[in-house]
């Protein structure tokens, strides 16, 4: 029977997926060889872009995975969100330049927002029934604002030091996220037992049972 | 290229398409030399293949006693959300009528079949399939915006034998399309509800629902932190409350009695078919429609990501179009059991037949037998002098050309055993 699958994000997250599975007791190489596929004894172990993990899960090329709830949110899925694993936490803001904040308390007044979370932006101004534009950009989204190509961003912030840099204030939140272990549909039946033992292992570390 | 993006009011939600600050101006190919997104062709090789799992799931179905019904694919707005609900309404293909009437391309068969059965049908029991594709309005990362299903739907039976044949019927229909290492999951709708009404919910019930059909557990788990234990312990455990056993433990919550009977009761009746070991309790199956009232099932096989079918009974749904009758049916997702079975379909053979001009009449009179022999003939004129592999009309007598342009003349006899599909 072939080991389980876990896929893991490449980027900010890494590290501390690397370093929770460990916690965990999981042990093995961790691509300091510039792999993307570690053998960590039963488990298999891919990096993938984050964009490209739900794809990975969801189509069964990974039992289970590593993603920020941003990405969740973001993209539709039909993967199982089974545990909050706790790091990675950061928010998703929606935030303006502070010589422009006054725009925020106008909701008739059309905004370009943006971001990197474009259904998620769609969705937040439309329950609230503001109008909106959306620039949907891949990376460096507080450039927009700065050289007017839009009102406002909607991204996630951590510290806040980005938003202070460029200038920008918060006027709403639009989300808490958190990375989360997700799995496969089939594989939860198929492979419950090791997925099983993969959740509990996180959770215990997670919760600090020792 | 700003697109608009409506949802309803048009123009309201605007998105542009931006790649550092620069409007992009697409470099793709026309749009007449591409497809939109999650649409595709099917090559007569690619079609042989799902014709061929298509025709084991019409052939089992027939077998069975059900027949072929056809709706249309497109149906009025309001028929899908009396059918579905408005959930997931986004997820529609909605079109514009020349009268200014929503219509919406189908997402799934059930509720109009539900609407036909309900409007159309004299009898108040039907056995009636399926086989036609459905359309989301919403990119996935399944990538389709529109697949072939075919599927059964069995009206005005409510008890566990009606939901036992369904179940029998879905591991056949898959062995029929040889699907290898079928496994069928039962669930039940009102066991879910039940858990959900002992969690104590009240204004958050219907957020708790919705994270359940998302399979979000982390906003379940904050839901429920005033549940009672044993509840939330198999709210939040659901995946593995499967298997034998299974049925015991949930008895031992003291919650959804009626629906464990239920469970029960189909697990007996299907004792009778020969497909009892493919079958398994798993109360963690959850369907995202939220029109089940009983039994759900999923179907399952190695090397496949995704269930192959999905369906249960929905008790409650032809009374929404006013003929209350109960009904349990499912759905096959056809390019997932095309993925994992092990049938394969192949183009049948085609004799080309090539004729010069004199020998015309001689060519397309011998073709017209062998179409009436029931042999595939494609008849093309050729140039004179020239050889194409097959049969060949010349005038100077008929010749059999191989591949590699050899040729050797043929018979009046040697016609005649290609008639009997025999190579001469």
């Amino acid at each position: 029977m072939r080991s389980l699958t876990v896929a893991l994000p490449s980027g900010r997250l890494l590290e501390d997926a690397v370093r929770l599975l460990r916690a965990a007791g999981y042990r093995g190489p961790d691509g300091r060889d510039r792999s993307l596929v570690w053998q960590w004894g039963e488990l298999t172990v891919i990096v993938a872009k984050p964009v490209d993990l739900l794809t990975y899960v969801e189509r069964g090329a990974a039992d289970c995975g590593v993603v920020g709830k941003d990405v969740l949110l973001e993209q539709a899925h039909e993967v199982y969100e089974l545990v909050d694993l706790g790091f990675g936490r950061c928010r998703g803001v929606v935030a303006l330049p502070a010589d422009r904040r006054h725009l925020w308390e106008d909701p008739r007044r059309h905004l370009r927002v943006a971001t990197k979370y474009p259904r998620v932006a769609e969705r937040f101004f439309w329950e609230r029934g503001r109008p909106v534009e959306i620039v949907e950009l891949y990376g460096s989204v507080e450039l927009a604002p700065r050289v007017g190509l839009s009102d406002g961003i909607l991204d996630l912030v951590m510290t806040g030091a980005t938003l202070r840099a460029n200038g920008l204030v918060e006027v709403a939140e639009v989300f808490r996220s958190t990375a989360r272990l997700v799995v496969n549909p089939v594989s939860l039946r198929a492979r419950g037992e090791a997925v099983r033992e993969l959740v509990s292992r996180l959770t215990r570390v997670v919760e600090g049972v020792p | 290229m700003t697109r608009t993006w409506g949802r309803g009011k048009v123009g309201f939600v605007r998105r542009s398409l931006l790649y550092r600050g620069k409007e992009v101006k697409s470099k793709a190919a026309p749009p007449w030399q591409r497809l939109p997104a999650g649409l595709r062709d099917w090559t007569p090789e690619e079609l042989a293949a799902l014709r061929a799992v298509e025709g084991c799931l019409r052939r089992t179905f027939e077998a069975w006693g059900y027949r072929e019904v056809a709706t249309p694919a497109l149906e009025y707005l309001e028929t899908w959300t009396r059918g579905i609900g408005s959930r997931p309404a986004a997820a529609l293909f909605v079109v514009v009528d020349r009268t200014g009437e929503l219509l919406a391309l189908r997402p799934e068969m059930t509720v109009p079949v539900a609407r036909f059965v309900a409007t159309r049908w004299p009898d108040t029991v039907a056995r009636l399939y399926y086989v036609g594709s459905v359309f989301r309005g919403e990119l996935g990362r399944g990538n389709s915006r529109e697949f072939p299903q075919a599927g059964v739907e069995r009206v005005g039976d409510g008890g566990a034998d009606a939901d036992a044949e369904v179940v029998a019927l879905a591991v056949d229909a898959l062995r029929q399309a040889a699907v290898p290492g079928v496994r069928v999951g039962l669930g039940h709708a009102g066991f879910l509800r039940a858990l959900l009404d002992a969690s104590g919910l009240e204004e958050d019930r219907q957020v708790a629902q919705e994270a359940l059909y998302r399979r979000d557990f982390v906003t379940l788990s904050s839901l429920l932190d005033g549940a009672p234990a044993p509840v939330r312990g198999a709210l939040l455990d659901l995946p593995s409350l499967r298997g034998p056993g299974a049925l015991q433990r949930a008895r031992g919550l003291g919650v959804g009695k009626e629906a464990l009977d239920e469970l029960e009761a189909v697990l007996e009746a299907v004792q009778g078919y020969a497909v009892a070991d493919a079958v398994e309790v798993d109360l963690g199956i959850i369907r995202d429609f939220d029109y089940y009232t009983g039994m759900v099932l999923e179907a399952y096989a190695p090397g496949s990501g995704a269930p192959l079918l999905g369906g249960g009974r929905y008790d409650q749904l032809l009374e929404r179009f006013g003929a209350p009758r109960p009904a349990v049916g499912f759905a096959v997702h056809l390019e997932r059991v095309l993925a994992t079975s092990q049938r394969g379909g192949v183009l049948a053979p085609v004799l080309e037949v090539g004729y010069e001009r004199p020998a015309r009449a001689q060519a397309l009179a011998w073709v017209l037998r062998a179409r009436a022999a029931g042999l595939r003939v494609a008849a093309t004129p050729t140039q004179e002098g020239r050889l194409q592999p097959g049969l060949s009309f010349r005038a100077d007598g008929v010749w059999w050309v191989e591949r590699d342009g050899s040729r050797r003349p043929l018979a009046p006899q040697d016609l005649d055993a290609l008639l009997e599909g025999r190579t001469p």
